[in-house]
């Protein structure tokens, strides 16, 4: 009988042990992988993309430095281009992501240079990634989860982890909305699990079946008091010519 | 050895003016063969303050190309390299590994970019015996995230030794990193470059980079005898090529503004931007594996400017020269002239009395050529002089050109070639200047001569 108990008692702890999560995580359970695609999904357009970006970038003791570019996504293709309208000393500058290569082009050497998406774009705290389409399901993949609130709205708080060592984050942390499955704020880690930046994404502006964060800020978590606030102007999802991602097009801009 | 006894006693009738003209020769001498001997010694000084703070009179840098077709800044295997460098039989003194990358350094609201060498502490590394230290010492470098900083930087991070300072950097496949440093110590900064590295324990510096432990982005050999540099790596380059992969050599600096901005983009780091260099050209066409690039510190100094530099000086010295030399050219002819003049009768006596054309020529030429060996030897020896007083000088580390001498001190090489060639100079001027006078003297007629009123 005492073996039968004791028995019985083990049993009892393993299937608490591994029963219980099993069924709370039941049918309430949120497909998380699918949540990173579903992300992909309502960012990334089918079609072409034009949008008009605004940086304002402030840094301790030092004047707000104002940037702004036009940026045109092939998001199908992995394509990218970005012309600088201001300030007036980088007007004509221009980016260019084609076939996994980022080139930067000078107008004033007229020389093509190779660039990173992984670099930081001019003085601010966004780095040349943030325009470019997103690729959570493929790049990360979910360490865990919970429940939570983020203002008004109840969210999942996802921390994920980079699939490679090609991603400039290695860790994340992401609050995506219940409801729509839209991103409200991301947390940027260094490959030592430091915190290195915080986006808070405020407003989205819909565009047919897609979404826009037409409004970022931007926070330097390591630089205290050093954060960009982003503004997104002017989209629109009209065709665009195959010309928009060569090297000729950055060239010619500057005709 | 009677127109040698003649050309002293000549000589010696008119000392004011010999010691005038020989002085000019010898002052001649000795600003030539000193500015020669700082340019040469300022060359051997940097090459050899340099080579310890890299680590190396010859680098071997490695990339590796992945499967994703990725290049990597790595070393991972050494044991064919340290092969190669046995074939070579060149005269190494010692072998060092370095990992290198730039990072911003945080501390409370300061920030300052500087480049972070990862190096081997342990032992007797060169570069104890280079880097001058201003608060904490080597000891602290005991602690795996010990990192010793530049004034500068410390400066403008208000840190110092003790202090714990975040570095944020990119790993070698560009991620993001934050690495958290203990200052160990505040270095001089050597001058020239601007706080030129950070030293950091490699083992760490990989860790952030994302690199093995024991992997090394560079391989640098000091030599036993460090003026044999471009012949040892010929000689390397032989046998590595025989063993691995290897890269054209480096491209020499042909543009100073694209090497500037070069090295304003890699923090005035000239290992950062030979290494961005050789990312390029490892770049170029399909492979797999690890391609390698032998360099030596003459194309790092070459690449810092530093032989246009000491070009610059040779060529104020020879601007010197040939001003010396023209004051000297002048001032014999002139003298000889006077000479000629002042002894015309007296020629005329020695004509009569049989001295022959010829004999009065090398009379002159005889008394020109006593003035140039007195002059040159007073030259040499002032200038040995001068050089010696000089290097007993002693500066600080905090001297801007400190990288300019050798542990404080100026010191002087001249080349045999550097002695005999103004020598030469100066006497074939010297010689050229008595001639036209020895000529007019040796054709003067006896009867003219002795007629000639003064």
């Amino acid at each position: 009988m005492k073996a039968f108990m004791k028995r019985f008692a083990g049993m009892s702890i393993l299937f608490l042990a591994l029963g219980v999560p099993a069924l709370w995580a039941g049918p309430d359970q949120p497909d998380v992988a699918a949540l990173l695609q579903r992300l992909d999904g309502m960012t990334n357009f089918t079609g072409d993309f034009t949008a008009e970006y605004t940086e304002i970038s402030q840094h301790p003791g030092q004047q707000p430095a104002v940037y702004r570019h036009d940026v045109y996504r092939r998001d199908r293709d992995g394509a990218m281009t970005i012309i600088m309208r201001f300030p007036d000393a980088q007007k004509g500058q221009g980016y260019l992501e084609v076939d996994n290569n980022f080139w930067f082009y000078d107008p004033e050497s007229r020389l093509f240079s190779h660039a990173s998406l992984k670099q930081s774009w001019q003085n601010t705290e966004a780095v040349n990634s943030d325009f470019f389409r997103t690729t959570w399901a493929k790049d990360y993949a979910v360490e865990s989860w919970s429940e939570g609130t983020l203002g008004i709205y109840p969210v999942y708080v996802v921390s994920v982890k980079g699939t490679n060592d090609q991603v400039t984050f290695p860790f994340k942390k992401i609050w995506v909305r219940k409801d729509i499955g839209l991103l409200l704020k991301a947390e940027d880690y260094s490959l030592s699990r430091r915190l290195m930046r915080t986006v808070y994404y405020p407003q989205y502006l819909q565009v047919g079946d897609h979404y826009v964060a037409n409004r970022m800020l931007i926070v330097d978590n390591l630089n205290v008091g050093a954060k960009t606030e982003l503004t997104i102007a002017d989209v629109s999802t009209a065709p665009l010519p195959d010309y928009t991602f060569t090297k000729a097009f950055l060239q010619q801009v500057n005709r | 050895m009677q127109y040698i006894v003649l050309a002293f006693r000549n000589l010696g009738r008119q000392k004011r003016r010999s010691f005038l003209l020989g002085g000019a020769i010898a002052f001649g001498i000795l600003v030539v063969t000193f500015i020669n001997g700082f340019a040469g010694g300022l060359a051997g000084n940097l090459e050899q303050n340099f080579s310890q703070l890299l680590g190396g009179e010859i680098f071997i840098q490695g990339v590796e190309k992945k499967a994703s077709g990725q290049r990597v800044e790595l070393i991972t295997d050494d044991q064919a390299l340290e092969a190669a460098i046995a074939d070579s039989r060149i005269p190494v003194r010692a072998i060092t590994r370095s990992s290198t990358f730039v990072g911003t350094f945080f501390f409370h609201n300061n920030s300052a970019v500087q480049a972070v060498v990862g190096i081997d502490f342990a032992g007797s590394s060169p570069l104890r015996n280079r880097l001058s230290l201003v608060q904490g010492g080597f000891d602290g470098m005991a602690d795996p995230e010990g990192i010793i900083i530049g004034q500068q930087t410390a400066q403008r991070l208000k840190a110092q030794a003790g202090d714990t300072v975040l570095v944020q950097l990119r790993t070698v496949t560009g991620q993001m990193n934050i690495a958290e440093f203990h200052v160990a110590a505040v270095s001089h900064d050597p001058g020239l470059s601007v706080s030129f590295a950070a030293y950091a324990n490699r083992a760490y510096v990989n860790a952030q980079e994302n690199l093995p432990a024991d992997a090394c982005q560079q391989i640098g050999i000091l030599l036993r005898n460090p003026g044999q540099t471009d012949a040892a790596a010929a000689d390397l380059s032989g046998a590595l090529s025989r063993r691995v992969t290897l890269l054209p050599p480096l491209p020499k600096a042909t543009g100073g503004n694209m090497m500037g901005s070069m090295l304003r983009q890699h923090n005035e780091n000239p290992m950062g931007a030979m290494m961005a260099d050789l990312m390029r050209q490892a770049g170029e066409g399909g492979y797999q594996g690890t391609r390698y690039r032998l360099s030596t510190i003459n194309d790092i100094l070459g690449k810092l400017e530093l032989p246009q530099v000491i070009g610059a000086i040779n060529g104020i010295s020879f601007v010197i020269l040939i001003i010396l030399f023209l004051i000297i050219v002048v001032g014999v002819i002139n003298t000889f002239r006077i000479v000629l003049n002042e002894r015309t009768r007296e020629i005329g006596t020695m004509r009569a009395l049989g001295m022959q054309r010829g004999g009065v020529r090398s009379l002159f030429l005889l008394e020109a050529l006593l003035l140039f060996l007195a002059g040159a030897a007073a030259g040499l020896v002032g200038a040995g002089v001068l050089m010696t007083l000089t290097s007993l000088l002693s500066f600080t580390p905090t001297t801007p050109a400190f990288l300019m001498l050798r542990s404080g001190h100026p010191s002087f090489v001249v080349s045999p070639a550097q002695i005999i060639t103004p020598l030469l100079v100066v006497g074939i001027i010297t010689m050229l200047g008595a001639w036209l006078p020895a000529r007019r003297a040796a054709g003067l007629k006896p009867v003219d001569a002795l007629a000639a009123v003064h």
